[in-house]
């Protein structure tokens, strides 16, 4: 499903190098649910902004869905941004002065579908995060975990090949963090495949498949190491 | 036809989430095209064709006869009154006419009220109507040179007799009874070009008489004019060297404006073996846009004025789309939001355009009112503009398209750079 080869991605400002993800590789299955764990600034947030076309690479070959991403135009990476990756951010990316309707609905339009079966995905969508009975709300008219939930949902519409989420919970508090693993787990269950971005060791260690990114790489590929991790977040 | 709903709904949520920087945003703009549009008026109707059908085919003749060597060797756009005659009497062109301009005090012969008013005369040739195209609401033109009557104007029937017909009524000039025989529609030649070398810009003259009738009857010549003997009164000048009658002639084919030309310069020849005329032969047949840039109608301080006020448009572009650019700035999640999850740089261009072409339409709207305005504050700043210009069909599309212009290219950077920018420092 995703395949990245030797992947570096070096961020240059006039005085400093950085060196986000170096020889970065990582191969991802249909219908697996990997965690992606590691101290912070180690370069989870960037793998998981090239894995979702957010941002470029400089090295390395990066195949998703049996698509080569080097070398594609605009049109061509929205086209994949758009039918095959949902991605989950850690703030929701709501817009504020959008009802839930308007705010799934988006995707939606670029992909072209008529009224009609955009009102049964986006009623589909809202069905399976259980917020089918509030489509005309606005996000500040709801508490965190269901915001994240829209978000999902939003992410949900458009039946993406991949799941991609950066810290999903992070803004939440234990119980709506609960709600929302709960939901991913149930969407792994029917066969999405997910990645996630976690600090949470709890977390990490109920999903299947954990890898951890130290220093731009992949350290650890299969096993999560709880100690290092609860360190980290407790710091 | 659905996505372009979408836009349009998604930039009227925009434009009224944030009307007051739109607002100023279309007011700056507007004022920039306003007073550019304005220019384009003036410019436009100085530089207009009067006779739009025909202006190819009708000359102004300057025969530069002039009886002295005079240094001053510009080309003389006016005659003496036997060289008009002469230039009456030869059949070769369509329709041919004399003029000079005069000013008369009038009334209407049966009115109760003693009060007269002034009125601009055009002594004139029958040939005068049909080689303008004047249009007549009510009779004809008088043909006989020396008939006791006259054509009069729109404004002044209005004046007078309240735009009734009056065909058949009296007007006094001096005492004298003169016929109304015609009666002119509204009617504006944009420049006058039979006075281009002077005012060309002023109301349709409001009474036209014949040539002879104004003559006999001593109505003072109010336009350039020349002698090189004494001459006492208007009537005196027939026969005399006073250079004073402009003419104008239709030639419809080259053959006629090749006789033409032979017909003046044979004319000079014989002049000058006369012992009359001291000059080599510069006999022109203008025709009616050369004559007009020949005289300079296209005043060239209004050219500069049009040239400072594009800069000024261009400047007004430029502050939109800096205002712009903090506008989309702002903005710049939602728009990398929906490059996220799909949305091409296309699509966000697409929204782009609808958003302008709805603020330019809303700024074409405001600079035609605008433009009005400078308009009407040039004219009361310089009466000299007065007729030049008024907002026409042709101006309104001008003033939408300009409009819809600078508001596109206001928008083109800010939205180019706002999709610039890298969608996960956007997201973060
Ligand atoms: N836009 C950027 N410009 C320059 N450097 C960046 C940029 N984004 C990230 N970096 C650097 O790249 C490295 C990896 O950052 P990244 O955000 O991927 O870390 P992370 O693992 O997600 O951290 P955290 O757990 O805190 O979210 C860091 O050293 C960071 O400073
Ligand atoms: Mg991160």
């Amino acid at each position: 499903m995703l395949k990245m080869n030797n992947i570096s991605r070096i961020y240059r400002s006039d005085t400093i190098q950085t060196h986000a993800l170096r020889d970065f590789s990582l191969e991802v299955k249909a219908g697996e649910f990997v965690a992606v764990t590691g101290p912070s600034g180690s370069g989870k947030s960037t793998f998981l902004n090239v894995a979702g076309l957010l941002d470029g690479f400089d090295q390395g070959s990066y195949e998703l869905d049996g698509v080569n991403i080097q070398g594609l135009n605009d049109d061509q990476l929205s086209k994949l941004r758009n039918e095959k990756i949902g991605f989950i951010f850690q703030n929701y990316n709501l817009i504020p002065d959008f009802n839930l309707f308007d705010n799934i609905d988006m995707p939606l339009r670029y992909r072209g579908f008529d009224a009609k079966e955009r009102k049964r995905r986006i009623t589909h969508a809202l069905e399976q995060v259980g917020l089918a009975s509030r489509a005309d709300y606005l996000p500040s008219q709801l508490s965190g975990g269901q915001q994240q939930r829209v978000a999902i949902a939003r992410a949900l519409a458009g039946e993406p090949k991949i799941l991609l989420a950066d810290e999903p919970t992070g803004n939440l508090d234990s119980l709506m963090a609960r709600q929302v693993m709960e939901l991913l787990h149930k969407l792994n269950e029917q066969g999405s495949t997910i990645i996630m971005v976690t600090h949470d060791p709890d977390q990490a260690r109920s999903i299947s498949r954990n890898v951890q990114v130290i220093d731009g790489q992949i350290t650890d590929h299969s096993i999560y190491a709880p100690t290092n991790e609860a360190i980290e977040v407790s710091a | 036809m659905e996505m372009f709903n979408y836009y349009l709904k998604l930039s009227l949520r925009n434009l009224t989430k944030h009307r007051l920087f739109f607002s100023l945003m279309i007011a700056s703009l507007a004022v920039g095209v306003g007073v550019f549009v304005a220019n384009i008026a003036i410019i436009k109707s100085m530089a207009n064709d009067p006779l739009p059908h025909k202006s190819d085919k009708v000359f102004n003749v300057s025969l530069n006869i002039w009886t002295n060597d005079n240094p001053n060797a510009k080309l003389l756009h006016i005659m003496r009154y036997d060289d008009a005659m002469h230039l009456l009497n030869n059949e070769i062109a369509t329709h041919t006419m004399v003029h000079y301009q005069s000013q008369v005090y009038t009334r209407a012969v049966d009115s109760k009220s003693l009060s007269r008013v002034q009125a601009i005369v055009r002594a004139t040739t029958p040939g005068f109507f049909p080689l303008t195209d004047a249009p007549f609401a009510f009779g004809g033109a008088w043909q006989n040179d020396r008939a006791q009557q006259v054509v009069i104007s729109d404004s002044l029937n209005k004046q007078l007799f309240n735009g009734i017909n009056s065909v058949g009524k009296h007007i006094d000039v001096d005492g004298k009874p003169l016929e109304i025989v015609g009666v002119l529609a509204p009617w504006q030649l944009k420049p006058k070009f039979y006075q281009a070398a002077r005012e060309p810009f002023t109301p349709t003259d409001d009474i036209f008489a014949p040539l002879e009738t104004a003559m006999d009857n001593e109505w003072s010549v109010r336009v350039q004019n020349m002698s090189t003997e004494l001459i006492k009164t208007v009537s005196d000048s027939r026969g005399k060297n006073a250079f004073f009658l402009q003419a104008f002639t239709q030639l419809d084919t080259p053959e006629q404006k090749m006789e033409m030309q032979n017909y003046l310069d044979n004319y000079s020849d014989l002049r000058k073996e006369a012992g009359e005329y001291l000059r080599a032969n510069d006999n022109r047949l203008l025709d009616v846009n050369q004559w007009l840039e020949f005289n300079k109608v296209v005043d060239e301080q209004m050219l500069a004025f049009g040239l400072a006020s594009s800069l000024f448009l261009a400047v007004c572009i430029f502050n939109a789309s800096s205002l712009l650019l903090a506008r989309y700035h702002s903005a710049r999640f939602e728009s990398g939001l929906r490059r996220a999850v799909g949305a091409r740089v296309k699509d966000l261009f697409y929204q782009g355009l609808v958003e302008s072409t709805l603020i330019g339409a809303m700024c074409a709207v405001l600079a035609l009112v605008f433009s009005w305005v400078f308009l009407q504050l040039s004219i009361s700043l310089f009466p000299a503009l007065e007729n030049t210009s008024d907002i026409d069909i042709g101006l309104i599309v001008i003033a939408i398209s300009i409009a819809l212009i600078s508001s596109f290219l206001s928008m083109v950077y800010p939205l180019l750079s706002s999709c610039r920018q890298s969608l996960s420092t956007v997201l973060k």
